[in-house]
């Protein structure tokens, strides 16, 4: 009886929710649910973690059977074509959709009711007939006995049943003692009608780093060596991260240092390791630390009269006023605009105008965001400068006419035209029309740090955004608009106007149309994904943003952003910029915030983004403080405790580096400088060029092999950081690079018509490229090569190419 | 549970998906990766029948309804103002523009009814390179950096090789596989010959001396590398060192690119253009153990003098270096392991506009394929009269790609995953087109 009442609360539900389909899906519910209450109860079906289902429901444990043996994954029925004819909702995340498939279609062979074993489900499943995706669980299994008797009951459908508004995972953070220890992971779900259940069996674990932790599919945990990662349990769609930790065995009469810290950096970094019994290394020699700073900071070597300069000070601030000269250095601006121009999409191909034209405008997009950098305008007013910029900026079209005027008589870079203004416009001028979905994903990745593109088509499958949430938020920018705005069409109409009767002639020139950015109503909002009724637009996971208040809806959610409790904007910042001077981003990789992939130190990065915000955004004072504490400083020598730590900023990582900064780096070495196209004056560095691609070919080369993003998305995925064959090759055998040890003003040729003495030139090429002096054993290893060559000059040509093929030169540690 | 039971349709679980090249995600090392690649390689699945593809690609778009499928019947305005000829294939007829090809029409087949719907040359280009319909938030990989990345090459061989860049730099790329799978570029084709950037020792720098270097670099690298010797980079970045010098020292290569040591009459039988001298390198190339080489012959873009065009240079052009790689391949056994692909992004309008050239057109275009499991002297569908779009066995971009990965020995649906962590079948909407199977 109760459950008939409870049957029709839910079918009144789906009426009221007008949708056809639901109603009718209500009505064949309750409809079965009727009919099979008569027929007898069956045994109770026993999970593998220990669970015990009386009552098969479908929601609860059929669309988590799916998911669990992968039925309804990407590459399987959950792919948008289905497969085999057989189509399920990807994850489970639309059970209306699943009963369809399984009640309705293929004929209704896919269920019997009468003869439960001849479902075609079972027979495909259990690969009794032909089934590509082969046999996926056996007649005697637990999941054969989930589906057997819920199609034996009647295979019923309650929508709504499985409506989940918690899981808990006990424990919720797992700490071992050593490694070797086994644990066990129970999770609970907390369903909308109010019961709770165990469901440990048809949830799916995966860890994070299965050298740390290894995990079975029914959540049992092994710890396999110090460390710490994440277990990620996920349910019908639904993710939680579990933190696991396995400290190191700490040997008999071991103490652990106290180690002296600076601020409240090391002080979380340090409260961590200690936890995992690792302890950091020593602090770095002053050479490693120079080296370190400048490449991070300034994109290049330090000079040999820097590091000599540099050995020779004796005073005790000499890092800190190291550090502050090289924060308030040019190129040190120059290195974060090209970060910001990745960040942003400085996409030189998808720019306006023609060739050479294009690459002017990523320059002027470079510089725009070097100005401000240079003067340390506080984040948010940057950002504030991109999300909102509309091309007018309140003036009058002629007065903008006037202005576009002046931008286009620059031809060269570092021209402050149109950096002067307050709002970067080119990142919403594309030649092509950019549809709002994608001004979501792409604002989404750069001040958010969060990855949408999979909830475009189906809700993202490790985090929590729905198809609704990215449509909402695409629909803030609903009203932007990059075209010929009402006021400029009437100006240019006049003004042709004008012209033709003045001349009345064919050879009057008519004024080009100007396009810009403005804001207009909205045109295109996207609809609700499940209604199709229009959907309000709405901050990510925030409030509704209004669209017609007479305010820039993208000015409302700037103002979202910024607000101190934002959960992404700050600690996406500080995130960066931690992964820029340790390698590792703390949330990594550094614009992936998501249930999936927690942070290693969550409360670093509470802390970073808390200091940020009540510094009011002062991203120098935010580099400042990394540069001077003692973790950034410390050496790139492990020590026995914290060999394989990866996470934890234990030591010094090595680390490769940016593109531009290896052919600046390659460039200082040598002694040479490039041209890299007409938009760039003679002698510029890589960190300075604008455009995504430059003319000189044998630069795009090396930008290309070295991982420079093409920037055709926001995603930090798109620059490649990692080693790769065609380097080596490059340096080992590049014409340009052998030219270049050759060329009569390099490094080498002024060396040698200046200085007599070998062992001088050899100090100034170690100097030069891996700035230290060479070891005893070094210079040894020299002078038995030197005695064997055929020259002086191919002597230390080779040296120099030796040398800039160490790892050691190659990365930054 | 048994551990088989564990798999999906692939035959392996998500699990080990998510692991392949999401060695960020998931904190994964370098040879960690390598390691699972080489377990979950999809190669062994499937018989390969080719070992190696080359493509000859015609930039611009070329005009099917003047090589391939004419339609003399059509009106005037739309037919050909060249004739057919009959072929080697009884029954099937090709441009007279094309009469070598006309002669090795029995060794290859012709796909008369693929069409897609991008006229544009960017995306269209992209969508037939990498059997995928381009999309703003992911890079597909070009054919050829997925055979690099899907199937083994000899050591001391580059994998995929491209004469000149497709479209700038931006065609034939690796996208989400990363900068590792990019082609390596073959450079010049004038008087100084072809060489490859990057994995040749330029003028001047001999091996021996690439050699002593090397012994002074160990030298050097040591002191670094006693640091820190688990570092997963370091480890990455010396087994790249070892293949460099590999490769450096291959002279296999390098050979290739020796076209003096082909009989003259041959090397005059390819054409003595750029492109044909390129083909003939590229059979070279594949002998040598390439396995996707890329040569394309620009100038197809015929919006005007369309057939002034084509009769006088392009036609002539290709069909002497079409039909010579056919023969030669053929003569020297090296047809049924070697699948030649001849390709442009889209047709061009059955009407003739004003200035007697042809647009843009996708809704109905043609293509050759020949050996590697291909079938001999077949054509494959047909338009409607007028050619304006497929009549019979239409077919799309991403079928045939997934048809020369299934000769390939790759499961067109093997999955790979980008480096957010996002599986991507390799054409998740191609399906391989059997009638085409030798």
């Amino acid at each position: 009886m109760r459950r008939t009442v409870e049957m029709l609360a839910v079918m009144a539900r789906c009426f009221a929710s007008r949708d056809p389909w639901f109603m009718l899906l209500a009505c064949f519910a309750l409809f079965t649910q009727m009919v099979c209450a008569v027929s007898g109860a069956h045994a109770d079906v026993k999970l593998p973690a220990g669970e015990t289902v009386q009552k098969v429901d479908f929601e609860r444990h059929i669309v988590g059977v799916f998911g669990r043996m992968g039925c309804n994954s990407g590459s399987c029925h959950g792919s948008f074509q289905g497969k085999g004819g057989f189509r399920l909702s990807l994850f489970g995340y639309d059970p209306a959709k699943d009963y369809l498939a399984l009640t309705r279609e293929a004929e209704g062979r896919r269920l019997n009711r009468t003869d439960p074993d001849n479902s075609l489900l079972l027979l495909k499943a259990t690969g009794r007939v032909p089934h590509e995706g082969q046999t996926r669980f056996g007649r005697d299994s637990w999941a054969y006995h989930l589906l057997r008797n819920w199609i034996a009951d009647g295979a019923h459908w309650q929508p709504g049943s499985g409506t989940i508004v918690k899981i808990a995972i006990t424990p919720p953070e797992y700490a071992f003692a050593k490694p070797g220890q086994t644990g066990q992971l129970h999770v609970k779900a907390v369903f909308a009608d109010g019961t709770t259940e165990t469901i440990t069996s048809l949830c799916d674990f995966r860890t994070n780093d299965e050298t740390v932790v290894e995990v079975t599919p029914l959540g049992k945990l092994r710890a396999v060596r110090p460390g710490d990662t994440a277990i990620i349990v996920s349910y019908r769609g639904h993710v939680v991260p579990v933190r696991v930790l396995v400290p190191l065995e700490a040997k008999p009469n071991f103490r652990y240092p106290e180690g002296p810290q600076v601020h409240f950096i090391d002080r979380e970094v340090f409260a961590k390791l200690r936890r995992l019994g690792i302890v950091p290394s020593d602090l770095s020699s002053d050479t490693e630390f120079l080296r370190r700073v400048t490449i991070d900071t300034i994109g290049t070597l330090p000079s040999p009269q820097e590091v000599r300069a540099f050995l020779a000070d004796t005073s005790s601030d000499k890092r800190t006023r190291k550090i502050d000269e090289l924060l308030a250095h040019p190129m040190h601006a120059a290195l974060w605009a090209t970060k910001f121009c990745d960040i942003t999409g400085n996409n030189t191909d998808a720019l306006e105008g023609q060739g050479q034209r294009k690459a002017l405008l990523s320059q002027m997009w470079h510089d725009w965001f070097r100005k401000r950098l240079a003067a340390n305008v506080p984040y948010d007013e940057i950002v504030r400068g991109v999300l909102c910029a509309t091309s007018r900026e309140g003036l009058s079209p002629e007065e903008y006419v006037q202005q576009v005027k002046q931008i286009e008589t620059v031809n060269c870079g570092f021209n402050e035209t149109y950096a002067h203004r307050s709002t970067l416009d080119l990142f919403w001028r594309r030649q092509q029309q950019v549809p709002i979905e994608q001004w979501g994903e792409k604002t989404a990745a750069a001040f958010l740090g969060v990855r949408l593109e999979c909830a475009q088509c189906h809700k993202h499958p490790f985090d929590r955004w729905t198809q609704t949430d990215y449509r909402a938020y695409a629909n803030v920018f609903s009203r932007v608009s990059f075209g010929i705005s009402p006021e400029s069409q009437k100006l240019f109409r006049a003004e042709n106007e004008e012209r033709r009767k003045k001349k009345g002639d064919k050879k009057t020139v008519p004024l080009n149309p100007l396009r810009e950015v403005f804001l207009t109503k909205a045109s295109r909002i996207l609809p609700d994904p499940d209604t199709n009724k229009p959907l309000p637009a709405r901050a990510l996971g925030g409030p509704i943003i209004p669209l017609d208040d007479g305010k820039d809806p993208r000015q409302t959610l700037f103002e979202w952003m910024r607000a101190p409790d934002n959960p992404f904007f700050a600690r996406s910042f500080v995130n960066r910029v931690w992964g820029h001077y340790f390698g590792t981003g703390i949330v990594h990789p550094v614009d992936d915030f998501s249930l999936a992939n927690p942070p290693s130190n969550d409360r670093l990065l509470e802390a970073l983004a808390k200091d940020f915000i009540a510094n009011k955004y002062n991203i120098r004072d935010l580099e400042r403080k990394i540069l001077l504490s003692r973790t950034y400083q410390l050496t790139a020598v492990p020590n026995e405790t914290n060999r394989l730590d990866r996470t934890n900023y234990s030591h010094s990582y090595i680390r490769p580096l940016m593109a531009e900064v290896m052919v600046d780096v390659l460039n200082a070495a040598l002694g040479a400088t490039e041209k890299f196209g007409p938009e760039m004056p003679d002698g510029s560095r890589a960190i300075e060029v604008g455009a995504s691609r430059v003319q000189n070919g044998s630069v795009n080369y090396a930008f290309r092999i070295f991982g420079r993003p093409p920037r055709t998305t926001t995603c930090d995925c798109q620059r490649a950081m990692e080693p790769a064959l065609p380097q080596k090759l490059y340096l080992m055998a590049d014409p340009s690079i052998l030219q270049k040890m050759q060329a009569p003003q390099g490094r080498i040729a002024r060396l040698l018509a200046t200085e007599r003495d070998d062992n001088k030139v050899l100090d100034e090429l170690f100097l030069a490229s891996v700035s230290r002096l060479p070891t005893a054993k070094e210079r040894a290893w020299f002078a038995s090569y030197r005695a064997q060559a055929r020259d002086r000059r191919t002597a230390f040509v080779d040296t120099l190419w030796a040398l800039i093929n160490t790892h050691e030169f190659v990365f930054n540690h | 549970m048994p551990r088989s039971y564990v798999s999906d349709c692939e035959g392996f679980h998500r699990r080990d998906f998510l692991k392949i090249g999401a060695g960020g995600l998931f904190g994964l090392t370098l040879p960690q990766l390598l390691r699972l690649e080489a377990q979950a390689t999809p190669e062994d699945k499937r018989k390969r029948r080719a070992n190696a593809v080359i493509m000859l690609w015609l930039g611009g778009g070329p005009s099917h309804q003047d090589m391939w499928d004419l339609k003399p019947d059509a009106p005037e305005g739309i037919r050909s103002l060249f004739k057919p000829i009959p072929t080697k294939v009884s029954g099937v007829q090709i441009s007279e523009h094309l009469p070598k090809t006309a002669q090795v029409a029995d060794k290859i087949s012709i796909i008369r009814s693929l069409y897609h719907t991008i006229p544009s040359h960017g995306p269209a280009s992209v969508f037939m390179t990498t059997g995928n319909k381009p999309t703003p938030a992911l890079d597909y990989p070009s054919m050829g950096s997925l055979t690099a990345k899907l199937v083994k090459t000899e050591k001391g061989i580059p994998p995929y090789v491209s004469f000149g860049d497709l479209r700038g730099d931006r065609g034939g790329v690796a996208g989400y596989l990363g900068t590792a799978y990019n082609p390596f570029i073959v450079e010049g084709g004038g008087k100084g010959g072809f060489r490859v950037r990057g994995i040749q020792l330029p003028g001047g720098f001999t091996l021996a001396e690439l050699e002593k270097r090397d012994r002074l670099f160990r030298g050097f690298d040591e002191t670094f590398r006693s640091l820190d010797k688990s570092a997963d980079l370091v480890e990455g970045l010396d087994t790249f060192h070892q293949q460099a010098l590999e490769i450096l020292r291959s002279d296999k290569t390098k050979k290739a690119f020796d076209l003096e040591r082909e009989p003259a009459a041959l090397r005059e039988r390819y054409g003595s253009t750029p492109f044909g001298q390129g083909v003939l390198a590229a059979r070279r190339l594949v002998e040598s153990g390439v396995r996707f080489v890329t040569i394309s012959l620009g100038g197809w873009d015929t919006h005007a003098q369309n057939f002034d065009r084509l009769s006088k240079r392009l036609l002539p052009s290709l069909d002497q270096t079409l039909s010579a790689l056919v023969e030669d391949l053929h003569a020297r056994g090296l047809l049924d392991s070697t699948l030649v692909y001849c390709a442009g992004e889209f047709g061009r309008t059955p009407k003739i506009n004003k200035t007697a050239g042809r647009d843009h057109w996708a809704r109905s275009m043609a293509v050759v394929l020949a050996g590697g499991g291909i079938q001999r002297g077949y054509v494959h569908g047909s338009t409607d009269a007028q050619g304006m779009a497929p009549a019979t066995e239409p077919c799309t971009p991403d079928d045939v790609c997934a048809t020369i990965f299934h000769c390939l020995g790759i499961d067109p649906h093997t999955e790979l995953t980008t480096s957010t962590g996002r599986p991507i079948q390799l054409f998740r909407e191609g399906r391989v087109i059997e009638k085409l199977l030798a």
